[in-house]
């Protein structure tokens, strides 16, 4: 873990001292911001409300709207890390200091995360406005935070291993973006296929089920266990794609 | 006493094709060594192999008596490095990236404003403290490099081409410094240029495609490997006198007015470039040339280095 903290800071600060976090943050906001205005004239027409597809759930995964950013965002997020270091050379004084491969990776990992989280912070004030309009069960709110930073962590994680995997942010971006649109389409194998093993994957894999039960305040483990190895994994194979530039 | 950097057969292998091919040498503590060879003779494959950046496809390299392989963060926190083409981060201000620099390196949080501004101080970039990284001139970004290999005070430098798109006097200001370094710094610096070793190096070590082809100081060198030059300056017919002394080798002349310039080769004894001056001198009197000046030439480590890395010698002068 030697160096984790000064990476860590540092990359922080490249994200919020270039214009990347600010214009990603800003897209995010908008976006979201066009989701909570269609989410808010739907409920508004509505005449039966229902307890367990309310405005909370709808956010958090009830519609495309909560996926198709990811898929774009978080490699846009993530592009950068590996990819610009390999480009300049600085990879090379950075890994020419005593610091450990895990350090970096996890400092890595951690900025981006932040930068993440960051982009979701503004949402809260949905949840805030939507208080105001009626009951918020803020264990409901907690959860589905916690699905945003499940499927977030995977998908940096994945995004953080493609960065180290290609040389240029273009096809590092691509690639996370393929690979998660690939995991995406996966978890609708779900209300597609026929019953049987495949579906049973596919139910698994489903991003989207994973946001419907946490939105909905059920937590069940075997989802965040998918989340926790779909994150180490890709970390594991970054952290020997650093081993491999110091001592190829 | 260990050596500060000892690189023990060091071979790096890329197919068939030997980039370093078995290469050893040592350098004591303190001591300012050149690392010489022309471009792609495999300095920067070497230097990247004992910073612990490229794996060797075998031998050893230690820095302080550690393996940069087995012990690589002592190996590391002994070094100072600087790449050769000073990859910086263009949108960090040169005391932030310097400050990053030393934490990384494990300046403590107390130690790190005068350990960034000593650096700054003795790579002379005081005036840029607060500039983006990326506005700055090849020969500052140079100079923020090396202020980065200091950061730490470390106790072995190892430099990568360090006056590359450098001004002549940066280029001055950063010999000086590596000569000052050296006694309690253990500085090792690659170039091509071979002034700069013989302005800043006490000792050289030669290499070419892959292999040490000599080792020395930068004068022994000299003396070992070129003939000495005569440097005469006459006027009038000088060219039959000249070819009458069978000692002397016609090298270059040139005309500068009604004088000529001309360059001869000598004899490698003493006592024969002796006897083979008189003969010159002697002949040219007699033909009634006018001497205007009779100066033994020195031979400059570029005309040594490429004696020594042209294909035939390589063999022969192998240390």
């Amino acid at each position: 873990m030697r160096g984790f903290w000064p990476i860590f800071k540092r990359e922080l600060f490249a994200y919020f001292v270039t214009p990347l976090a600010f214009v990603l943050i800003l897209a995010f906001v908008f976006w979201q911001g066009l989701h909570f205005y269609l989410l808010v004239r739907s409920f508004a027409q509505a005449t039966e409300a229902s307890i367990d597809q309310g405005p909370v759930q709808a956010f958090f995964g009830g519609d495309v709207f909560y996926y198709l950013p990811l898929i774009l965002i978080c490699p846009a997020i993530t592009m950068r890390l590996f990819a610009e270091e390999r480009r300049s050379g600085t990879i090379e004084t950075l890994l020419t200091t005593p610091v450990s491969s895990v350090g970096v990776v996890l400092a890595k990992f951690t900025a981006a995360m932040v930068a993440y989280l960051a982009m979701w912070a503004p949402t809260l004030l949905y949840i805030v406005i939507m208080k105001r309009a009626g009951d918020i069960d803020w264990r409901v709110v907690g959860t589905s935070y916690l699905g945003v930073l499940g499927v977030g962590a995977q998908y940096i994680a994945l995004g953080t291993m493609m960065s180290a995997v290609a040389r240029s942010q273009l096809v590092a971006l691509i690639l996370s973006s393929i690979v998660i649109l690939g995991f995406f389409l996966l978890g609708l194998g779900e209300f597609v296929l026929d019953e049987g093993p495949a579906r049973e994957l596919c139910a698994y894999m489903s991003v989207w089920s994973q946001m419907g039960e946490l939105s909905k305040g059920i937590v069940d483990s075997r989802r965040l266990v998918l989340d926790g190895s779909l994150t180490l994994f890709p970390l594991f194979v970054t952290n020997r794609l650093v081993d491999a530039w110091r001592w190829g | 006493m260990t050596a500060a950097i000892s690189v023990e057969k060091l071979t790096k292998r890329y197919g068939v094709h030997a980039a370093v091919d078995d290469v050893s040498f040592e350098v004591a503590r303190g001591e300012v060594v050149g690392f010489l060879g022309p471009n792609g003779a495999g300095k920067s494959t070497t230097l990247r192999i004992l910073v612990g950046f490229l794996g060797a496809t075998s031998g050893r390299a230690r820095i302080e008596g550690h393996d940069v392989v087995d012990d690589p963060d002592a190996a590391r926190s002994a070094l100072g490095y600087m790449p050769e083409a000073v990859p910086l981060y263009p949108e960090m201000r040169v005391r932030e990236y310097l400050r990053f620099r030393a934490e990384l390196k494990g300046v403590g949080r107390a130690a790190r404003v005068s350990a960034v501004g000593r650096a700054m101080d003795l790579a002379r970039i005081k005036d840029v403290a607060d500039t983006l990284i990326e506005h700055l001139s090849k020969g500052y970004r140079q100079r923020v490099g090396l202020a980065d290999a200091l950061v730490s005070d470390p106790r072995v430098l190892v430099l990568d081409e360090p006056t590359a798109g450098m001004d002549p006097n940066q280029i001055r200001e950063v010999r000086d410094l590596i000569k000052s370094l050296g006694g309690e710094h253990t500085v090792l610096l690659s170039t091509h240029i071979l002034p700069e070793v013989e302005a800043s190096c006490a000792r050289v070590v030669v290499i070419d495609k892959g292999r040490l082809v000599a080792e020395g100081k930068p004068g022994e060198l000299a003396r070992l490997r070129t003939p000495p030059r005569l440097e005469v300056i006459v006027r009038g017919t000088w060219k039959a006198a000249v070819a009458r002394v069978a000692e002397v080798k016609l090298l270059d002349s040139r005309t500068e007015g009604d004088v000529e310039h001309l360059t001869l080769e000598t004899p490698m004894d003493e006592d024969d470039r002796a006897t083979a001056a008189e003969k010159l001198v002697e002949a040219l009197v007699a033909d009634g040339v006018r001497i205007r000046s009779v100066a033994a030439g020195k031979a400059t480590l570029e005309e040594v280095f490429t004696a020594l890395t042209s294909e035939e010698k390589v063999e022969e002068v192998a240390t």
